[in-house]
């Protein structure tokens, strides 16, 4: 019986993974659409110069963003047997996913509450905050750390 | 002090430049918020106190960075870069850096 218990742990987390962190996540998918959606009209950029830059605006500054997502119990599950046998890893796919696009629209939110309508010179970059490229034997939960970096400057939309 | 990650800073003129700035920092994450982080990582979700750990980092290596542009006399730091290295397993580094310049507006046509 007593090795059933962390039988049992491992099943309970796994259900875990299963209800809540997929529900995190598509919450989350959901809350980005909403998002995107109402920052359509913004002039997001990655080259390094200044489309449509109107005259005598205000100087352009930088804006930053980070974030970082964790992976759930059942991620990692299904990682470590992905592993095995090689292959694409979906549900980190999409964990990756999920920073970066928080991240680009963090960029965003922050431009526009500063009174721009675009960004330029979109950075996107990982963080290595959980160690594992010194010490990969400690075996830590996967997670995805984003750093972008963007130029807001003020745009004078080509009228559509 | 105008700051940019671009080359050029679009309505001014670079007149001077004052050469390479730069800004560090070495942060560990206190247990506290490695225990939250355990606990995250079994339902998923964004580790708030690693964001804001993110975000604290870059802010002070950016004001040391800027703080030698004042010193340099510059007024502004152009094509700033961040990077991040992991020192030991339990902190991480954060280093901006930038050219520092002097500039002025454009005359408005």
């Amino acid at each position: 019986m007593e090795f059933l218990c962390p039988l049992g742990f491992v099943l309970f987390f796994l259900a875990l993974g299963f209800f809540v962190g997929s529900n995190v996540e598509r919450s989350h998918f959901r809350d980005l659409e909403r998002r995107e959606s109402l920052h359509r009209d913004f002039l997001v950029t990655q080259v390094d110069h200044f489309p449509f830059r109107q005259g005598g605006a205000k100087p352009p500054v930088i804006v930053m963003a980070d974030t970082v997502i964790a992976c759930d119990y059942l991620k990692a599950f299904l990682a470590f047997w992905r592993n095995l046998f090689g292959g694409e890893v979906r549900s980190y796919n999409r964990m990756m996913e999920r920073a970066r696009r928080e991240s680009i629209l963090r960029l965003i939110e922050a431009a526009r509450q500063q009174g721009y309508n675009a960004i330029c010179n979109v950075r996107l970059e990982t963080a290595d905050i959980g160690g594992s490229v010194v010490s990969p034997q400690n075996n830590r939960p996967a997670m995805a750390a984003i750093q972008a970096t963007a130029t807001a400057y003020v745009a004078g939309m080509p009228s559509s | 002090m105008i700051v940019t990650n671009t080359e050029s800073i679009a309505g001014y003129r670079i007149v001077a430049l004052k050469g390479l700035v730069q800004g560090n920092t070495v942060r560990a994450k206190h247990a506290g918020r490695d225990i939250a982080a355990g606990l995250k990582n079994l339902v998923g979700g964004e580790l708030k106190g690693y964001t804001e750990l993110l975000t604290e980092s870059r802010r002070q290596a950016m004001e040391r960075m800027l703080q030698q542009a004042q010193q340099l006399g510059a007024n502004a730091v152009v094509n700033v870069r961040f990077t991040t290295s992991a020192v030991t397993a339990g902190a991480a580094e954060l280093y901006a850096y930038g050219t520092a310049v002097v500039v002025e507006p454009e005359a408005t046509a």
